[in-house]
Parts: structure tokens; C-alpha cells; sequence
């Protein structure tokens, strides 16, 4: 078989020229109607595909979805919805040999279009699996000042606060709170919002900053016992009884069921009645306290030695027991009390509350978590350490 | 519009229409004197062969993707008995196609092209652009361990020899139309022109040349330019974070390359041993060769390694994000030698360059894994590892070093990587080179009775230059502005016959003591000796030039003066016909340089 190609090319270079740029026109249209063709068809395969995949991913069948994803692509590679939605599924696969790829399909997207917040939304998730703090919150700012599709100020918020769970997940509680203000300050009038931002708050451990956030809620929505509690919660926390009081005592009040309101609340009126410290007593009344939470501190030590098995009379109790040596201070103070009365002891009090606080702390580090009366001693001791230092 | 003018048969290349070309040729670039030279309207025509090589390629991935969509599916999934049933039945027909309607299209089309350049005068039949188009596609699109870029290379080639002939380009320039058109089509193939030049070079053309270097350049990036309109800008490869932990980790690339080299020796001899044992079976075996190829390359499929399966590259992407534990690599890298081995030696048509890749990926993942287990400390990601694997079977087994380490650049666009690429890639060179004397696509060619040239071999090859012939400076030497009395009083003592003189301001000429002798007699002693010798200067030679140089001289003069170069004034010595000869004779045979 001969194939002989005919001759067709005239003698003059401009002619060839003409000739071949027109050959390479027609070339070109005829190769862009069949790539067209061929990339539309492709593109309806792998919208078939990606449906394919969503649905599986609906159903938890992260292995479905990732095939369908990754069938989807091969249609149609440059799709930059079904690459994230490829990498998404490789990253909630919960298999950690696969957030290489997911990243890899996330950082090319990325580099595609830096400003996709989604896209940093989905880069981001993938540093906080791998629990990397500094992409973590590099990604997650991007997706917050970054471009979203649809209700930005929201999805920026739920960035933010996912961003916050990430660094209490990873304890890093300064960068969480420095989050958490920078969210207080941009949140919409939404008591629900108020609320979230309280409790997170409470999470790092910033009890102004909750309590602040409680009390706008309760500004928004007076009823809020969700608000009321958390308020009260935080205002116990933070030591500030008073608050505290007010706030749990509406708590229960708007929700007689919530035990934990309630129980702190009796706390908070045992804190309440037995400080000594408390500014608007009179003397009488201090040295009443401090007589009452002296003897208390007695019957404490004498329960815990018992729970122990600690003879607190014996002179052969082992050296690491701190209870005897405790017991002896307190033996010691006992006759300083008759002096509370006399003007001129004006450290007195101080000094007595001190064996009163080292029996609570000694006894509730030995013996458990105290109650009632002992409870209220341990917390006003807690609350005294924490002014002084 | 019509020419008498035959097309040249590749089976009997003959000088008759050569002749008529040349003389067309003249004819045709006689009307556009003043418009374009021949120089600047091949340059223009590179640029077209780009681009017609570069739509022939869109059109080759297209068929490609469409057959392997149409045959197995998007994602051909294991235990199913098209794995088998498809490359085995695709087998058949390729091998209908190729032994009826398309001869010559059987391999990967490189050794064809370097064929057409050095033995059958740039001619590749159109046919075989063709043939490889269809078959190329339907093999590689059906399963069978072949990839699609030295077909991209061949379609190209072919195209721009077409093209040539049709226009009856110079004998000259039609020769170097199908590498023209191979980096074209090997550019558009890897979306990776600098690679395709250079293997153009290293392999097709065999010797650097910078009188083609433009062109080469030009058509391979009009190729990708046009690939890239269509098909994208997009890389191969998403490229994972490359971490290149410090200089100690080379001793873990070393062994890499070492891996690789070994495993590209074991590659070429499976290749260089079945090869021709299968093609010495009788004829009607090779109806039956490709398909019972494909069914092997299905079987293995079949049983759990799909990835063998046509090129490869979705797979080499994720290896290089760690989705394979490293045995699996390593079988993935044992069982893709032992599919394309049987896919290539059984005849059907189809390229090695992205089994090459694959290969080197998964060995490089599987070395890359094994060191991270044995020297956690030493050894950074996965990724890096398989990207500079793909660069050490290149360099081993294609035996292209330099092309093996743009390829990885290029294909990566990771400069970072360089130093690891060029040690392991230089350690799999070097082991291949020890272990198996001759390059895959020489002892391809020589399989096929042709012997054709190598950079390897001009490698090796020690140059002779003009130092190694040059005799001494000569204790006579004269003075153009001396006289001619002066000169011969000068020269009594001498033995010599003919002496070098020194002209001024530069430059050099030669006498003969008979000339001097004549000239005295005939009255002329009291002229300078540069009035009475011809104004033309005696040609001179630097002692680096190539021996070759002094050759187009020695029969014309009997001393040639051999100069520095930063003084064209000071000799350092000279060479003579008999010098040159001399030393050529003390190498066994006297060369004959082309451009003799």
C-alpha cells in the first residue's frame, strides 16, 4: 500500500506563508469544536459523578464519595468544586495518610485563587487535623478576611469560632482569647451569638469577658436562663459572690430543674455568710465568722485524719502526713481567739483564717473535694490568695 | 500545483529525487531572494510545525482519554473482566493495523525519527503520523504499559517531514525537519519544552549543534503554547511540599539513585534479551503478540494493580501524595518493568517515557519509605522522593542525564529539588552505564541493523586537537619588514625549506629558501619581504582547536602557524601535513571529518 500526500503548496513564500496560516487557522478552529465537544461531554459525565459523590458523602461513605470525587475529576480535572469537594472527603475520611493529598488539591486550588475563603475555610481544617497551630491560623484568618460566596458576616463568625475551638482544643488560651474579643467586638445583636461568645469566654477562662458577653444577652433577651446560669456561673468563678448570688438566684428562679445552678448557689450563700472578710459587717459579726469557720476547720481535720486513719494524738504518724502538724497549729491558735475582741490585735483575724485556709486546702487535697460550709472557707481562701498575689 | 517530483521510499532512499529537490529548491527560494532567505523562512516554518505538531498532540491525549473512558471506564476498578478482556482485544486489532496498513510504526518512534535524520534524509512517511495516531491510541487507551510521548515525538516528526517535502525544502533542512518536529510533538506531549530540546538533542540528534538549537527551540515552544491553549497550563503532577532536610539526606538520594540504576539495567536487559526473540517468531505470532500482552498487563491489573495500566500519571500523582505504603510501590514498580517490557517487545506501538516516569516513581516512593523507617532522622516527604525518582529511571534507563533533571524541574516546577535530582540521577547514570555498556535506544537500533550516532559516544570519544599534532616554534623565523637579502643570510644556517614569516602588524605568511633565493637573484634584495609577498595572510590555528580544523589546510600550505589567542603575534608552534597525519595514524585510522 502506497499513501503518496499530493502536492498542494504553491512556489511563493508568501503564498506558503498564506497557505499555512490558513492551514493553521482551519487546524485550530477544527481541534477548538472538538475539544469543546469533547470537554462538554466530559463535563456532564462528571456532573453525574460529582452528584454521585455528594450523595455518598451525605450517607458518611467517605470511600464512595472520594471515588466518585476522584472519577468526577478525571471528566473534568480543573473543576475547582469537585477538587475541594475531593479534598474535603480525603480530609474527613479520618484517615491521616490522606490529608497529604487533600492538601495538595486545597494548596493547588489555592494557589489558583488565595482569596477563596472556602478554599482556606478547607486548608485550614486540614492544619487544625494535624493540629499545626500557625497554618492553622494563617488559613483561618484568610478565610475570614477572605471572599465568601454567600453570608459572609456569618460564615466569618463560624470561621472565627471554629478557629477559637481549635486553639482550646490546642490550649492555647491567649491566642483564643485575643480571638474571642476581636469576635465580641464584630457580633451582630443576636443573643444566640452573645451566648456562643459567653461560653467561649468561660471556655479560656476570661470570667469578665463572659460575664460581659452574659450580660448582653440578658440585655437582649431578659428571660434567657441559659443566660441567667452562665452569668451566675462565671460571677461564681471569678469569685465575685455577690454577682454571683443575684444572678444563680434568677437562674433557679427561671429554672427550677437546673441542679447546677442550684448547688452553686448554696455555695455562694455559704461563701456569703461565712466571710470574714466580707466589707459590710460589723465586728461582731466578723469575729462570729471567724469563731465558726475556726471550729469547722477542727471538725474538717478530725474527719479527714479519721478518713486517713491518722491518729492526730500519736507521736509515730509518718512524716508526709501533714495532718498532725496542722493539728497542732490550730491547738496552738485556739486560745488566740478570746482575743479577737481587743482592738490592738489587728492581725489577729488574718492570722487565724490562715490556719483555717491551710487546714481546708491541706484537707481537701488529701481528703476530696469539701462541702457546705467547708467548701465555702476553701473558695474564700482561694479568693483571698488571688487578691493578695 | 502539481509536482513530478516522487516522494522518497523509505525502504530504497534514493538520490535521484534529491536531485530534482535541490533543484526545485533552488527554484523556489530564487522567486523569494529579497523576502526571506532560506535561514529566516525555516525559522518561520518551525513555527508552524509547532503548531500543526502541537494540534496533532491535543488531538492524540483526546483520543487517548476517550478510548481509555469509552474501553475501562473512569476509574477502572479491580476483579473486573474488562481489565483483561479490553488490552487483549485492542491488542489484536493494533496488531492487524500494524503488520496490513501501517508498517513501521511498531516502538516507540524515537529510534524512527533518528533514523529518518541520519540515514533516510529526514524522510518519515505521513503514514506513519497516522498509524501511530490511531494505534499509539487505542493501545495505550485500552491498558497496554505504553506511554503516549515518544508517539507525541514521532507524530511530530512525521508531520514535519510531510510538511517539508511538500514545500521541497533543501536536502539539508528536510533532514533536520524531524527533530524539528519530534521536540515539537515531545514538548506538547509533556507540556515541557526545555526537556523535549534537550532530549531532542541528547537523544534524536545525538550531538549539540547550535545551528538547529533555534529551531528546536522555537517549535517546541510554539507546541506547548498551542497544547496549553487548549488543554491548560496545568502541570502533571499536583506537587506535594517538597522537604529537603539538609545535606546528609543526599546519602539517602545516592542510594536512590543507586536503586534506580539497578532497576533501569534490569529494565533495558528484559527489553534488549525478548526483544529480539520475539520478533525472530514466525509472522503469524505477531498477530497474537500484543493481545497476549495486553492480557498479561490485564491480569496483573485484574489481581490488584490497575496503575500499571497505560501511562500512569494519575497514579504517579498519588504516589507523590502518599497513598501507596511502600510495598506497595515497590510491586507496582517490579510489575510496571515487567507490563511495558512485554507491551513494548510484542510490537505495539507506544512509548517508554511515562513507564520510564512511573517506574522511577514508585521506586523512588518505595527507597524514599524504607529509608524514612530505617533513619527517621534522615529522610524528608514521600513526594520528593517519587519526584526525584521519576528523573533517576530517565537518566538510567533513557540514559539522558541532563534531560532527567529538566524533566523533574520542569514537570515538578520545584526548584528546590535540584540537588537531590542531580545526585541520584548522576549515581543511576553512572551504575547503569557500568552494568549495561549500551543505551536502551542504541541497542534498539542496532537490534533493527542500524548503527546510528550517540552523545554517549561522542562522549567518551577523546578529541584530538591541534596541540597534539604541533611541533615546536621554529629557530627560524622572519621578519616581513626585513630585507629579502637580510632574510636569506638569515636562513643559510637552516636545514628547513620553508620559513614562517612574521607580518606586520599581524598575521603570518610563509617562503621557501628556493623564493628567497629567486628573488635575491632577480635584483630584489634590497625590498622588504612584505612587499614582495602576497598581501594574503597564511591562515592560523590555536592549539584547543580540533585536529579536524587543520586539516582543510595541511594540503594547501606546508607549515600552518599555531597562535595564541590572546597574541595573535606569539607562535606557539606549528603544524605540518605530515604532523597531522602522524598523529591521526598513531590512533589506528585516519578520521574524515564530515566537513571534509
Amino acid at each position: 500500500m502506497s499513501w503518496k500526500v499530493p502536492k498542494l503548496v504553491p512556489r511563493s513564500a508568501p503564498m506558503i506563508l498564506l497557505v499555512l496560516t490558513l492551514a493553521a487557522a482551519t487546524g485550530f478552529a477544527a481541534v477548538s469544536h472538538l475539544v469543546s465537544r469533547y470537554t462538554a461531554n466530559q463535563q456532564a459525565r462528571g456532573r453525574k459523578l460529582y452528584a454521585q459523590g455528594l450523595t455518598e458523602i451525605q450517607a458518611s461513605r467517605y470511600d464512595g464519595a472520594i471515588a466518585a470525587f476522584r472519577a468526577a475529576l478525571t471528566c473534568d480535572s480543573t473543576n475547582s468544586q469537585y477538587q475541594l469537594s475531593l479534598a474535603r472527603a480525603l480530609r474527613d475520611s479520618n484517615d491521616p495518610q490522606r490529608l497529604d493529598e487533600a492538601e495538595s488539591y486545597l494548596v493547588a486550588l489555592w494557589q489558583r485563587s488565595p482569596q477563596d475563603a472556602a478554599v482556606n475555610l478547607a486548608l485550614a481544617r486540614v492544619a487544625a487535623h494535624r493540629g499545626n497551630i500557625e497554618d492553622a491560623t494563617r488559613y483561618y484568618h484568610n478565610a475570614m478576611y477572605g471572599v465568601w460566596t454567600s453570608d459572609p458576616d456569618a460564615n466569618r463568625d463560624r470561621a472565627r469560632i471554629e478557629l477559637i475551638q481549635f486553639l482550646l482544643w490546642k490550649n492555647a488560651r491567649a491566642q483564643a482569647d485575643s480571638e474571642l474579643i476581636a469576635l465580641a467586638a464584630a457580633l451582630p445583636p443576636d443573643p444566640n451569638a452573645h451566648l456562643q461568645a459567653a461560653q467561649l469566654f468561660a471556655q479560656v477562662q476570661d470570667y469578665s469577658g463572659a460575664l460581659a458577653q452574659f450580660e448582653e444577652v440578658l440585655r437582649l433577651d431578659p428571660s434567657n436562663s441559659a443566660a441567667l446560669a452562665g452569668a451566675g456561673q462565671t460571677a461564681y468563678r471569678s469569685g465575685n459572690y455577690t454577682v454571683a448570688q443575684r444572678y444563680l438566684r434568677m437562674a433557679v428562679n427561671a429554672n427550677p430543674v437546673d441542679a447546677n445552678s442550684r448547688q452553686l448557689l448554696a455555695s455562694t450563700d455559704f461563701v456569703l455568710r461565712a466571710n470574714p472578710f466580707h466589707s459590710h459587717i460589723s465586728d461582731a459579726e466578723r469575729n462570729r465568722r471567724i469563731t465558726a469557720a475556726f471550729a469547722q476547720a477542727e471538725e474538717r481535720l478530725t474527719q479527714c485524719a479519721q478518713q486517713l486513719g491518722v491518729d492526730l494524738k500519736a507521736t509515730d504518724n509518718p512524716p508526709s502526713s501533714a495532718l498532725p502538724g496542722l493539728q497542732a497549729r490550730w491547738l496552738l491558735t485556739q486560745p488566740d481567739l478570746k482575743l479577737l475582741r481587743s482592738p490592738a490585735e489587728t492581725d489577729l483575724p488574718d492570722a487565724i483564717m490562715d490556719v483555717v485556709f491551710q487546714i481546708e486546702q491541706q484537707t481537701a487535697a488529701t481528703c476530696g473535694p469539701p462541702q457546705s460550709l467547708d467548701l465555702a472557707l476553701l473558695l474564700i481562701s482561694k479568693k483571698r490568695e488571688a487578691a493578695s498575689q | 500545483m502539481s509536482d513530478p517530483a516522487p516522494l522518497v521510499s523509505l525502504s530504497t532512499p534514493s538520490s535521484s529525487p534529491l536531485v530534482t529537490q535541490v533543484k526545485t529548491s533552488r527554484r523556489l527560494f530564487s522567486t523569494i531572494e529579497g523576502v526571506f532567505n532560506e535561514e529566516v523562512f525555516f525559522l518561520i516554518l518551525c513555527v508552524f510545525i509547532g503548531i500543526f505538531s502541537g494540534l496533532a498532540v491535543v488531538c492524540f491525549r483526546l483520543a487517548i482519554d476517550w478510548t481509555h473512558l469509552a474501553l475501562l471506564g473512569p476509574l477502572p476498578q479491580t476483579h473486573s473482566w474488562r481489565l483483561f478482556a479490553v488490552p487483549s482485544l485492542a491488542g489484536l486489532v493494533v496488531a492487524i493495523l500494524v503488520l496490513h496498513v501501517f508498517p513501521g510504526i511498531r516502538g516507540s518512534g524515537v529510534n524512527q525519527t533518528k533514523s529518518a535524520l541520519y540515514i533516510f534524509n529526514g524522510f518519515i512517511p505521513f503514514r506513519t503520523a497516522v498509524g501511530k495516531f490511531i494505534c499509539a491510541g487505542l493501545a495505550i487507551g485500552s491498558g497496554q504499559s505504553l506511554g503516549p510521548e515518544d508517539p507525541s515525538l514521532q507524530i511530530g516528526a512525521s508531520i514535519a517531514s510531510a510538511l517539508g517535502r511538500q514545500l521541497e525544502i533543501s536536502r539539508e533542512k528536510l533532514r533536520l525537519m524531524a527533530p524539528v518536529g519530534a521536540a515539537a510533538g515531545l514538548a506538547a506531549a509533556f507540556n515541557a519544552p526545555i526537556s523535549a530540546v534537550l532530549f531532542v538533542i541528547e537523544e534524536v540528534i545525538g550531538r549539540w549543534s547550535a545551528g538547529i538549537l533555534g529551531s528546536v527551540v522555537l517549535s517546541a515552544v510554539s507546541s506547548v503554547v498551542i497544547v496549553r491553549s487548549f488543554l491548560g497550563s496545568e502541570p502533571l503532577f499536583r506537587i506535594p511540599v517538597t522537604v529537603f532536610k539538609g545535606p546528609s539526606e543526599l546519602l539517602a538520594y545516592a542510594a536512590l539513585g543507586i536503586v534506580g540504576g539497578l532497576a533501569s539495567v534490569a529494565f533495558a536487559k528484559s527489553v534488549g534479551y525478548l526483544r529480539p526473540r520475539l520478533k525472530a517468531l514466525p509472522r503469524w505470532t505477531q498477530y497474537f503478540q500484543p493481545a497476549l500482552a495486553g492480557l498479561l498487563v490485564g491480569l496483573i491489573a485484574f489481581l490488584g494493580f490497575p496503575q500499571v495500566m497505560g501511562a500512569g500519571y494519575g497514579s504517579m500523582d498519588e504516589a507523590m501524595h502518599g497513598q501507596y505504603a511502600w510495598k506497595v510501590l515497590a510491586l507496582l514498580a517490579v510489575f510496571k518493568i515487567i507490563a511495558t517490557t512485554v507491551s513494548f517487545v510484542s510490537g505495539t506501538p507506544g512509548g517508554m517515557f511515562a513507564p520510564a516516569l512511573f517506574i522511577g516513581a514508585m521506586l523512588g516512593g518505595a527507597v524514599g519509605d524504607i529509608e524514612r523507617i530505617l533513619f527517621p532522622q534522615l529522610t524528608g516527604s514521600t513526594g520528593t522522593y517519587v519526584l526525584v525518582g521519576m528523573g533517576v529511571l530517565f537518566a538510567g534507563f533513557l540514559r539522558v542525564p541532563m534531560t532527567s533533571v529538566f524533566m523533574v524541574l520542569e514537570v515538578s516546577g520545584n526548584y528546590e529539588i535540584i540537588v537531590p535530582v542531580i545526585v541520584a540521577n548522576t549515581f543511576s547514570y553512572l551504575v547503569s552505564r557500568s552494568l549495561q555498556t549500551i543505551p536502551i535506544f542504541d541497542m534498539l537500533t542496532r537490534q533493527d541493523g542500524l548503527i546510528l550516532p550517540s552523545l554517549e559516544e561522542d562522549r567518551e570519544e577523546t578529541i584530538l586537537r591541534v596541540e597534539d599534532a604541533m611541533l615546536p616554534v621554529p629557530a627560524t623565523i622572519l621578519s616581513a619588514q626585513d630585507y629579502v637579502d637580510a632574510n636569506l643570510r638569515r636562513v643559510q644556517d637552516s636545514t628547513e625549506s620553508a620559513f614562517l614569516v612574521r607580518m606586520h602588524p599581524s598575521g603570518w605568511n610563509i617562503i621557501t629558501r628556493e623564493k628567497l633565493q629567486r628573488l635575491y637573484q632577480e635584483g630584489k634584495g634590497e625590498l622588504t619581504l612584505a612587499s614582495v609577498l602576497p598581501a594574503q595572510s597564511l591562515p592560523s590555528l590555536y592549539p584547543d582547536l580540533p585536529l579536524d580544523s587543520a586539516l582543510r589546510y595541511v594540503n594547501d600550505y606546508s607549515l600552518i602557524p599555531v597562535v595564541n589567542r590572546a597574541d595573535s603575534r606569539r607562535l606557539e608552534g606549528i603544524v605540518s601535513r605530515d604532523s597531522v597525519f602522524k598523529k591521526y595514524g598513531s590512533r589506528g585510522a585516519i578520521e574524515v571529518p564530515s566537513s571534509i
